[in-house]
Order: C-alpha cells, then sequence, then structure tokens
C-alpha cells in the first residue's frame, strides 16, 4: 500500500475531476450500451415470451422456452456438438501454433516471409474460407476429397456426421490459428535469450528447452489463448458453419451459436432462439469465470 | 442593373426549383422488396421499368433484400420499427406467418377497394388455392412454380429407354439400369428443396394426406399424419438410392443442378424455375417430363412453390393505388406471359397461359408447359390443394434433419418420420398456442 504512490505507471494516472474520465470511457461505454447491454436485455425478456415474429400476438410463458429446450433432444445434441467442437479446435489451433512460433522462432532465414504468410489466413472473410474448405473437400468435385478417397478411406461430410465434424473444426482452426501465432510469437520473443542459452549450454536440446523453459513461461499467453479460443468457437464460428454445413447432416455440426440463428432467423421461433442466446451467454460466462478462478491459478506471470 | 439581374436570376431558380420539385412529386412512390438474385433479379428490374414507363402516375421501386429468409426478417425489422416498405414478397412456407401476422392487407381487399375489377377465378387453381384465406386471395401470387423431372436423352437412349417411366416402380428400374448399362454414373442428383419434390408434391400428387384437417386448411389444430402413408417407403427408397450410389448429394459448395448438367446423374428432380439455369448452362441433350407416381394411383395435381406479393397494412390511400395499379399491371396477360417465358415460372392465370399456347410458345419449347398441366391435372382433393401450416419452415427444417439421421444411418425410415411428425406436431401446437382464435 505504501509503494502505492512511488511506483510509477499505468495505475497511477490520476484525473483531478470526475468529467474527463467519464467523457472518455463514453464512447466506448455508449457502444456496449447499444450493441450490448441493450440486446442483451431485450434477449433476456424475450426469452419469457412466446411471439409473433410481427409481436402482434405476445404471451408471457414464464420458463416454458427453457423447459422445452432442455426436453429438446436436437438441443441437448447441440450442447453435446458445441462442446466437442470447441475443446477440438482449441486443442488444435492452440497445439500449431505453438508448433508454428516455435519453429519460425527458430528459423534464421526468411523468418519473416514466414510470418507473412502464417498470417495470411487471418486476412481472409470466414465465409470465403468456408466456401473454400466446402469445396475442397466436396466428395463429389473438391480436389482434397479425392486424394482422401484414391488412400481408399471413406469421405462423405453430406452424410456422415462425423466427416463433417472433422471439416468444420479443421476449416475453423485453419481460420484461428494465425491468431494464437502472432500472440505466441511475441510471448516467445518475451522468453529471455540467457535462459534459453543457458540450458543450452547445460546441454538441454531444442525440445526440452522447449517444455522446460519456455512453455511455462507462455502460461500467461496460453491461458489467454484458451479463453479466446473458447469466446471464438462459441460465438465466432457461425459463418463457418454457415458456408461449410449448414449445422448438418442431421444436426451433426449445428453448434449452440448456429441453432441460435436458424431457430431465430430462419425459423423465426424468436421466443427459442432468445432462450437459447440466453444460456450460451451463461454457458461462456461459467466457462470463462471457471477458468479464471481454477486455470489462471496455475499461471506463472513473472519472470 | 445588378440587383435586378440578381433577383431576376433568384426568382428564375426558384421558379425551377419549384417545377422540378413538382414534377418529382408527381409519382406516388412505392417499395418492394423482392428476393430475386442473379437472372431473375435483372428480370424484376425490367419488370418494374415497364411498369414505371407504362404510366405517370405511380412509380414502384424495386429493392433486392437478398434470399427469401432475409426479406422476411427485414421486414419485420421494418415493420416493428414502423417503417415498413409497401410490397414484399415472401416464400409460400411464410403464408401463415404473413396471414396471422396482422401486418398485412388482404389482396382482393386492396383491390376492391381502390375499384380494381379482377377476375380472380380466372388464375389456376393450385396458385389460388394456396394463397387464399376463406375463399379470398390473400397475397398475390407472384413467382410460382412446381418441380418436374428432368431428364437426360442420350443417356436414356443408351440405356434402351424413350424416356422416364411414369410410375416410380417403373422408373427405379429405368435408373438401376441406366447406372448398371454404365450410361450415367449416377441416376439423379438430390435437388437442395427435395422435401419440396420428394415428399410434399409426392404427397399431393399420389393423394396422400400430409397432415389432418386437409392439410391445415381447415383449421389451426392440424396434425401432420405422413408417417403413416406412402411417404415412409418413398424416404425408404431415397436411402436404397443413395447406398446403391443411384442418388448423389451434391453437398456445400457445389451444386446439384450442376450434376445434371454436366451429365453426371441422368435426371433432376427441380422446379420448372430451373429452366433458365439449365438452358444457359447444359451441353446435354434433356427434355423434361411429369413427376412418377405410384402404380396403380390416378395422378392428382402438383402443389405450387415460389413466393407471392403481401402488402403491408398502414400506408396512405394514394400509395394504396399505386399497389393495386401494380398488381393490376402484373396480372395482365401479356406482363404473364412475358415473365414466364423470360423466367421459366408458370404463368397465373388460364387468359395468360391460353395466350401462350396461341402463340405456338409450347411448340417450340414443349418443357415450359409440364409445370401447368402437372398442376391443373384432375380437381385438386383435400391432399392435394396445398399445404397451410404454421412455422412450416421449421417443421421442413426438423423433417429434413430427420431424412439426413435415415441417410447416415442413425435411423430407419418409419423412426425418422416418426420422429420428424412428432416434431413437427410440437411446432404446430406451439403455433395453435399462440395464435388460438385467429384462423
Amino acid at each position: 500500500m505504501v509503494a502505492r504512490t512511488h511506483e510509477p505507471g499505468l495505475k497511477q494516472a490520476h484525473f483531478r475531476t470526475a468529467g474527463l474520465p467519464a467523457l472518455l470511457l463514453l464512447p466506448q461505454l455508449l457502444i456496449l450500451l447499444f450493441f450490448f447491454f441493450i440486446p442483451s436485455i431485450r434477449a433476456l425478456m424475450q426469452a419469457f415470451l412466446l411471439a409473433d415474429p410481427f409481436g402482434a400476438t405476445v404471451h408471457f410463458v414464464g420458463f416454458d422456452n427453457f423447459k422445452a429446450l432442455f426436453e429438446s433432444e436436437s438441443y441437448r445434441n447441440s450442447i453435446w456438438i458445441t462442446v466437442q467442437f470447441t475443446l477440438a479446435q482449441n486443442i488444435l489451433t492452440i497445439v500449431v501454433a505453438l508448433i508454428l512460433a516455435f519453429a519460425t522462432d527458430r528459423v534464421v532465414r526468411f523468418q519473416s516471409a514466414y510470418k507473412g504468410v502464417i498470417l495470411l489466413p487471418y486476412a481472409i472473410a470466414p465465409v470465403i474460407a468456408g466456401v473454400m474448405w466446402a469445396f475442397l473437400f466436396n466428395p463429389a468435385v473438391g480436389p482434397v476429397a479425392f486424394l482422401i478417397k484414391s488412400f481408399g478411406i471413406a469421405w462423405d461430410p453430406n452424410r456422415n456426421g462425423g466427416d463433417a465434424m472433422l471439416l468444420v473444426v479443421l476449416a475453423a482452426s485453419w481460420k484461428h490459428i494465425c491468431y494464437d501465432y502472432i500472440f505466441l510469437v511475441a510471448g516467445l520473443l518475451a522468453v529471455p535469450r540467457s535462459l534459453m542459452e543457458a540450458a543450452a549450454v547445460d546441454g538441454a536440446g531444442p525440445i526440452k528447452r522447449f517444455f522446460q523453459i519456455a512453455l511455462p513461461l507462455l502460461g500467461p499467453t496460453l491461458f489467454f489463448l484458451t479463453t479466446m479460443n473458447f469466446v471464438y468457437g462459441f460465438f465466432e464460428t457461425f459463418a463457418i458453419i454457415d458456408a461449410v454445413t449448414h449445422g448438418g447432416p442431421a444436426g451433426a455440426t449445428n453448434i449452440l451459436v448456429y441453432k441460435v440463428y436458424q431457430d431465430g432467423f430462419i425459423n423465426l421461433d424468436l421466443g427459442s432462439s432468445a432462450a437459447q442466446s440466453v444460456l450460451l451467454m451463461s454457458f461462456a460466462l461459467l466457462l470463462t469465470l471457471l477458468q479464471f478462478k481454477y486455470v489462471e491459478r496455475k499461471v506463472n506471470y513473472s519472470i | 442593373m445588378k440587383t435586378f439581374s440578381l433577383k431576376a436570376c433568384v426568382g428564375a431558380a426558384a421558379v425551377i426549383v419549384g417545377l422540378s420539385s413538382a414534377a418529382m412529386a408527381a409519382p406516388v412512390e412505392v417499395q418492394w422488396w423482392h428476393a430475386m438474385t442473379g437472372v431473375n433479379g435483372e428480370r424484376v428490374d425490367e419488370l418494374v421499368k415497364k411498369f414505371n414507363e407504362s404510366n405517370d402516375q405511380y412509380k414502384v421501386v424495386a429493392v433486392a433484400k437478398g434470399n427469401y429468409d432475409e426479406v422476411i426478417n427485414s421486414t419485420i425489422a421494418a415493420y416493428r420499427a414502423k417503417r415498413p416498405p409497401h410490397i414484399v414478397q415472401i416464400y409460400e412456407r411464410g403464408f401463415m406467418t404473413m396471414l396471422l401476422s396482422d401486418a398485412i392487407v388482404p389482396v382482393q381487399d386492396l383491390m376492391d377497394k381502390t375499384g380494381h375489377k379482377v377476375d380472380w377465378n380466372d388464375l389456376i387453381k393450385p396458385v389460388a388455392g394456396f394463397y387464399s384465406y376463406k375463399g379470398k386471395l390473400a397475397a398475390m401470387p407472384f413467382n410460382s412454380s412446381s418441380p418436374i423431372l428432368y431428364y437426360n436423352q442420350e443417356q436414356f437412349q443408351k440405356a434402351g429407354f424413350d424416356k422416364p417411366a411414369e410410375t416410380w416402380g417403373e422408373f427405379e428400374k429405368q435408373l438401376y439400369a441406366i447406372k448398371k448399362s454404365g450410361a450415367a454414373e449416377c441416376g439423379t442428383a438430390l435437388a437442395t428443396d427435395y422435401h419440396w419434390s420428394m415428399i410434399e408434391n409426392y404427397s399431393a400428387i399420389n393423394d396422400q394426406p400430409y397432415a389432418t384437417k386437409a392439410n391445415g386448411y381447415d383449421g389451426l389444430d392440424t396434425e401432420f399424419v405422413y408417417n403413416k402413408t406412402l411417404v415412409v417407403p418413398q424416404v425408404a427408397r431415397m436411402k436404397r438410392w443413395l447406398d446403391d450410389g443411384i442418388l448423389q448429394i451434391a453437398g456445400q459448395g457445389f451444386s446439384p443442378e450442376q450434376l445434371f448438367t454436366s451429365g453426371t446423374c441422368a435426371t433432376y428432380f427441380a422446379s420448372t424455375a430451373a429452366h433458365s439455369g439449365i438452358e444457359k448452362n447444359s451441353k446435354i441433350k434433356w427434355s423434361a417430363t411429369y413427376l412418377p407416381w405410384e402404380e396403380g394411383r390416378q395422378p392428382k395435381n402438383s402443389t405450387i412453390g415460389g413466393a407471392a406479393l403481401w402488402v403491408i397494412k398502414g400506408h396512405k390511400p394514394e400509395e394504396e393505388k399505386a399497389i393495386a395499379a401494380f398488381f393490376d399491371f402484373l396480372a395482365k396477360p401479356e406482363t404473364q406471359l412475358w415473365w414466364h417465358k423470360a423466367t421459366g415460372y408458370v404463368p397465373l392465370t388460364n387468359k395468360a397461359y391460353e395466350l401462350a399456347k396461341s402463340q405456338g410458345y409450347y411448340k417450340e419449347s414443349p418443357t415450359r408447359e409440364i409445370a401447368i398441366l402437372q398442376l391443373n391435372r384432375g380437381t385438386p382433393t383435400d391432399n392435394s390443394l396445398g399445404f397451410h401450416f404454421g412455422n412450416f419452415t421449421q417443421s421442413m427444417f426438423a423433417q429434413r434433419e430427420e431424412v439426413e439421421a435415415l441417410f447416415a444411418g442413425k435411423k430407419d425410415a418409419q423412426q425418422a418420420m416418426d420422429d420428424a411428425v412428432k416434431r413437427g406436431n410440437e411446432i404446430l401446437r406451439q403455433y395453435e398456442r399462440l395464435n388460438k382464435g385467429k384462423y
């Protein structure tokens, strides 16, 4: 506490009046108000209603929309699908991004060229990426599908739910690897060279150095990325699902966020869709809180 | 002098501004939100241009709002924000949603009110039947179609057939023979709207009840019953075809029409509106015929798909007049015929159809007549008049999911249809609960 006044830094910034900070916060608060709080509150209200989409007839139905969801097999299926999808996507993204980051960190020549190429997928719109993946793996015309089939492996994401899931996990991860990669490259740069060199002098190989030194020091970054990957999987993969599978076949890739869209915008069942989005937000919130409570403790922030 | 000329200039400018604004304000403008994209979108623009040039009182502004789902969502959003367009094009599945929305003016009322005399009896029956409520036309039919069977003539001949057989049993044998003889790699390509041709129209043509209460026409307490009809062996047949390589799914990123036009598949069940696309893209020799029916049954009429134009309520009287004038223009046989030829959608009135016949249009393009003949075949029964189900898109989605489960081998045909009916009925009950007493 005593150290407070002596320690410089952002935390110590002081404003004489309340006016200026309020003014500086205002733009962000307004954005949050209009694009988050108002829609969230309206969704919460809508979740307890059975309503005509045009608003002509509205019945208050209490928890009926929620009850119907938990009784619905397709909703339970959607939860399970979402768990599988986000976990698989998360693991794949982090592992590949780690390998790439560590590899480019060690490369001496053309390092920036490699980095540039790896970042490219981030610049591609999710829908375009989705259409591309769907086409490449289309069993009737896709070149990659032909390659898979030439190895004698059955491949049909139009009929087989497992294949479809694999395809959307690959597409979603491919799109997001570059995001994780940037953070990991930055994280690796922050690992003190002296530590690595000392380890090398002591005879530790690159793999050992990675697991013993780099990985623990990347802890905070990895923790942050896991949280972000879950958020990405929960909410931002919508466009990819829409372009690659439309949630099918037979609901095999119908993750929660896609189901919210489908029930709300295609089926015009606003009450159920609102209830689903409330639940989805609670799941995401719960997961983030759990991560902060249990995982963050194990993360070592100081070097 | 200077001041004088300046004044004169200002005066002249004011006159000009006044004149031009008066001239610009003259035509009453109405907004029309539609879902026609690509070639058909260009046709809509032409259509509107024709109307706008035909008179100087009214002006229609056509706005493409994306696909059908996007149009209905934009309409809902605009209506709730109290700034709706005048006319919206809504797919046939949205009939009940629009009818009971309390947001529309029935077209027949609008035409009566504005003093337009329309011979409603001249409308082709399944079209009028689909968009009518209690004997009154609720929406202006616009782009109506019906599924027909396109086939590759050379591949049929190669396998020793003239054309597709009339009944499903014989047709199935032909497809297996075509594959076996190597004339084509696959028998038929699964259309993206297969539920419409292979299940709904299949029920209508074979006079199978799809639901109780005359497929929803007689009440909101209708219940799906297609799990107890020939639909079950029909979807089982589709699964069999899929397993045997007779049926191919194009999947995402690729259109099933291409499977047909490239010569991979010998047949394609699709809307008559697919004509323009197939004519443009195919290098094969093709023709078309009626959808098959089951052996020993008298085939009934098929039902329509496509969309209709709804009038949103609450607009000014002169704008309603403009809407009515536009609809009057749309219903003219000449307009109908032009639209029919330009797009492949069916003409909506018998007069337009007669006009096309008298011009010898079907001698040069015989396949364009199939959908009309099929729609007009026999007297419609309770099972073939059409489908009036609340939240029909939602129950159709559930049904498709169950058919996909059947295709994936997770369920058998009976189980899949039982589950589809069960889910569909829950959707119907929710709709009934919401709209009790309104229908």
